[in-house]
């Protein structure tokens, strides 16, 4: 499987009429004859379409798991759909800050409420006259 | 504080009892997914297989994250998974994973680098997947499709040329063959003449044509008089006579249009 739109030097959601041009201006004789094939036709283009997708997005995940090189990706598929690694973090990294972020957030709520539970209090009956006033005021 | 929000599957699994289990089944759900659309058997087969499984929710909830492909998602899940089940103690999972690519014997090729991927993820060499792959379905483990060249189309839709022209020729053998068993049905029942001929050729009344031919050919070698010369005159007499009779029988028969 290879990536025609990368190779015709077109992106992937290129109307019919940028793929024809594309086409037409191609140099290299097999990829044309081949691209002709392929994507002139609606029918082959959208079944291409769903695979390359899918291959779009395992490269993708490819890249940020560090497995570019894995030993099961090569040949065509390999050269075509590998990405530059991203900056992209981990995403369990992302859920373990997102977490704690969350635990320091609920601590402070904590904190506030042990030593100083009137502001807190205020603050909640604050929300709610805001809330009520608003309900009034809007209809 | 939108970062800070929870995505639907990552506070499945913060709720999870077993992160590895829902990591692991959401991958199977994608699996089946990039197949094309989940079927109903498909949601069978992951219900059946979230029963082995520890995560403790709902896998339906499972399924919905995984059939909007969410990439972030399905990331997140690949990392608890590679961190818990790292080469031989993945094999469990990617023959799960397997059984759900395979669809009346054959593999998709999105299907192919799918469990590839899964395969590096995990820290499964090539040869191990081909085997575990022909443990779990008796076939190789190979993908010829490659929908990026004019060939497999051209032969692709060859097959369903074929496919096209051999319904078609059912269809007017069906129809042929009703119309056949209508006629035979309609036609009036044998006379006694008929029956009395058949009867005759040593055969009922469900005989063919060729039958009959066979019949007849196989009685007239039986009874013809010459086999008889040597045992004199009267023998040869009464032979005679039964192999007029045989020969009867055929005529009359064969001006019968029933038979076909």
């Amino acid at each position: 499987m290879r990536d025609l739109y990368k190779r015709l030097n077109i992106g992937p959601f290129a109307s019919d009429e940028e793929v024809a041009t594309a086409v037409e201006a191609c140099q290299h004789t097999a990829l044309k004859s081949e691209a002709l094939a392929v994507l002139n036709v609606k029918a082959r283009r959208e079944e291409y379409d769903r695979l390359h997708g899918l291959l779009c997005d395992i490269g993708r995940l490819r890249a940020r798991l560090g497995l570019t090189h894995g030993a099961n990706w090569q040949g065509d598929v390999a050269n075509d759909f590998s990405l530059k690694p991203d900056v992209e973090r981990s995403r369990h990294d992302h859920l373990m800050e997102k977490l704690s972020q969350a635990a320091a957030l609920y601590d402070t709520y904590q904190r506030w409420r042990r030593h100083c539970p009137w502001i807190v209090a205020g603050g909640f009956a604050t929300i709610t006259l805001l809330t009520l006033g608003i309900g009034f005021l809007s209809p | 504080m939108a970062s800070t929000r929870f995505s639907p599957f990552e506070l499945l699994l913060l709720k999870s009892r077993n992160q590895t289990d829902t990591a692991a089944l959401l991958l199977l759900a994608w699996v089946a997914v990039s197949k094309g659309s989940l079927s109903p058997a498909d949601r069978q087969r992951l219900g059946d297989m979230a029963g082995s499984l520890r995560h403790g929710h709902d896998h339906r909830l499972v399924l919905d994250v995984a059939e909007e492909q969410d990439l972030q998602a399905i990331q997140l899940a690949a990392e608890v998974l590679q961190r818990d089940r790292w080469g031989e103690r993945a094999l469990p999972f990617l023959s799960q994973a397997i059984e759900l690519t395979v669809q009346d014997g054959n593999l998709a090729a999105a299907s192919y680098h799918v469990l590839g991927f899964l395969a590096d993820l995990l820290g499964v060499a090539p040869q191990r997947l081909k085997q575990l792959f022909l443990e779990v379905t008796g076939t190789q483990f190979a993908c010829s499709e490659d929908p990026s060249r004019a060939s497999y189309w051209q032969a692709r839709e060859r097959t369903w040329r074929q496919r096209e022209q051999e319904r078609q020729r059912e269809q007017r053998d069906t129809h042929q063959q009703e119309r056949a068993s209508r006629q035979k049905r309609q036609a009036p029942p044998f006379g006694d003449k008929t029956l009395r001929a058949l009867t005759i050729l040593e055969l009922d009344a469900s005989a063919t044509r060729s039958e009959i031919k066979r019949a007849y050919r196989r009685l007239a070698q039986a009874h013809h008089p010459d086999r008889f010369f040597s045992r004199g005159e009267g023998d040869v007499a009464t032979a005679s006579v039964r192999f007029q009779k045989i020969k009867k029988a055929y005529e009359y028969l064969m001006k019968d249009a029933r038979f076909v």
